[in-house]
């Protein structure tokens, strides 16, 4: 439970204070998955950092060969920001997706990165857009591939302290499309979702990267179909066949949410779909 | 902006400065406590308790200028904000055209969703003055009602948007 709460503006702040805080700690963004572990007496930590208005963890920006985009963004910022609509097209489009409005203005980017949820929508369309993680510690930075420390639910290899401060986004040119499977046919958690990235011509599919939800502990990548479908030109036969690889390298379980098969099927049926709108 | 510290005082609470409804309010909130909690002890009641869970949306309230739900946030994260909550938009004495928009419409039976649907429409109309019927569906994602079946409340948003306008 919490006794003293922290509120910084910049990291210069943070950082400087932070020797001087000798206690359990833990970072609050948006709340909403830290919240609800408060409110079930789930959390002992008793110094919580308020990271919400670091002003360097707000930032969309523009950079030469990539994008940045702060792990301070709130869901909501993504949909209609130019930047993320021209280079991350997949994170435009999965915010209708991502839980209902009034969360989408409280949750952010880090925390579900952070939280280290398979379902993860934010994580999904960063996966396939080839993000990597822009980590800090007292300004030394570590910049990894996204899924490279996330470990399964929940578990992600941050040092002590060290923030997720962005991602980067690699600025290559192409389009996206995100499907998620629920409950209902908006606002829920994924049962399985899948993102893929690409890049068309003459039916021909010159760029693809695909990330998958709810189909392993983690959000992942289906290398083996992108690599089945890479400089391949999009037909009936092709269609059928990266379908049945798809589904040969994931291995999903039954859970509260659906069962392997159901999952495993929606899959195919996904690339399905997305394939076919990749060649109009 | 300098950074902001709170500690638990001796009553082993926090206490908190914040504008509710355009006034200012000083408050003892408990560690554990989130805001909808903290605002249905201050007696501001029109603020639900549906699911506690950030499913349902009947516990929305403006805050600094935007829709939140109040259970999937602390209460110490009030601090130094700006919130205004159902009694803030309208009273029966002198209701708000949404409101009346929704009594009109018919589109209030048991009415405990109520004050996040009037939150989320006005939320949406004060971005977006003539939404589509698509457009008012998506606004209303995450407010659940029991009673009505939507059909009614979606009406309600239309006659809004209508009144607004005038
Ligand atoms: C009703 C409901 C519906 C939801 N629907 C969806 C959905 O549809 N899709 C989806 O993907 N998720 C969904 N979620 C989950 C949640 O909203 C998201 O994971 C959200 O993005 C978390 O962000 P936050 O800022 O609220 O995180 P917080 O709760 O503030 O933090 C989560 C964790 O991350 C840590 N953290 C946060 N930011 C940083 C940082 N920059 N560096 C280091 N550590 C950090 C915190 O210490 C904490 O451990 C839902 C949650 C609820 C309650
Ligand atoms: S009580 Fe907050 S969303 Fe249901
Ligand atoms: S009117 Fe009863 S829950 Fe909506």
């Amino acid at each position: 439970m919490p006794e003293i709460i922290e509120k910084y503006y910049s990291l210069k702040e943070l950082w400087s204070s932070l020797n001087k805080l000798n206690k359990s700690r833990k970072y609050l963004a948006g709340g909403t998955d830290l919240t609800i572990s408060l409110s079930y007496g789930e959390e002992k930590t008793e110094l919580w950092i308020d990271i919400s208005d670091i002003k360097e963890l707000s930032l969309i920006e523009d950079r030469k060969e990539f994008v940045f985009i702060g792990a301070g963004i709130k869901v909501s910022q993504l949909e209609n920001n130019p930047i993320v609509k021209k280079w991350v097209p997949a994170l435009a489009e999965s915010v209708k997706y991502y839980a209902s409005p009034s969360i989408r203005n409280t949750a952010t980017l880090g925390g579900n990165y952070v939280n280290a949820s398979p379902c993860a929508d934010g994580v999904l369309a960063l996966a396939a857009s080839q993000a990597s993680v822009v980590l800090n510690l007292k300004n030394r930075r570590r910049t990894l591939p996204l899924l490279s420390i996330i470990k399964g639910p929940k578990k992600i290899d941050l040092k002590k302290d060290e923030i997720a401060e962005g991602f980067l986004v690699p600025k290559i040119k192409h389009e996206a499309v995100f499907y998620k499977m629920m409950a209902r046919k908006r606002f829920g958690i994924s049962k399985a979702g899948l993102c893929i990235c690409y890049r068309a011509n003459n039916k021909k599919l010159e760029y693809v990267s695909i990330a998958l939800s709810s189909v392993a502990p983690s959000i992942v990548k289906a290398p083996k179909t992108e690599e089945f479908l890479k400089n391949k030109k999009i037909d009936q036969n092709i269609v059928k066949k990266a379908c049945e690889i798809i589904k040969s390298e994931i291995s999903p379980i039954d859970d509260i949410r659906s069962q392997a098969e159901y999952r495993k099927e929606i899959i195919s049926v996904f690339l399905q779909r997305a394939l076919q709108k990749t060649i109009g | 902006m300098k950074s902001e510290n709170l500690t638990l005082n001796k009553n082993g609470k926090f206490e908190i400065n914040f504008t509710l409804n355009g006034k200012e309010i000083s408050a003892q909130v408990k560690p554990k406590e989130t805001l909808l909690e903290a605002l249905r002890a201050l007696g501001y009641k029109g603020t639900k308790k549906g699911c506690d869970t950030g499913d349902c949306g009947s516990c929305a309230v403006i805050f600094n200028g935007k829709p939140k739900v109040s259970c999937l946030m602390p209460a110490f994260a009030a601090h130094k904000a700006e919130i205004i909550t159902i009694e803030g938009i309208g009273s029966v004495s002198k209701p708000h055209p949404i409101q009346e928009a929704f009594v009109e419409a018919g589109a209030v039976q048991c009415g405990y969703c109520i004050p996040g649907m009037i939150i989320s429409t006005k939320a949406l109309l004060d971005k977006n003055p003539n939404p589509s019927e698509e457009e008012i569906k998506h606004s209303l994602d995450g407010n659940l009602c029991r009673c009505t079946g939507y059909v009614k409340q979606i009406e309600a948003v239309k006659l809004a948007a209508k009144k607004l306008a005038k």
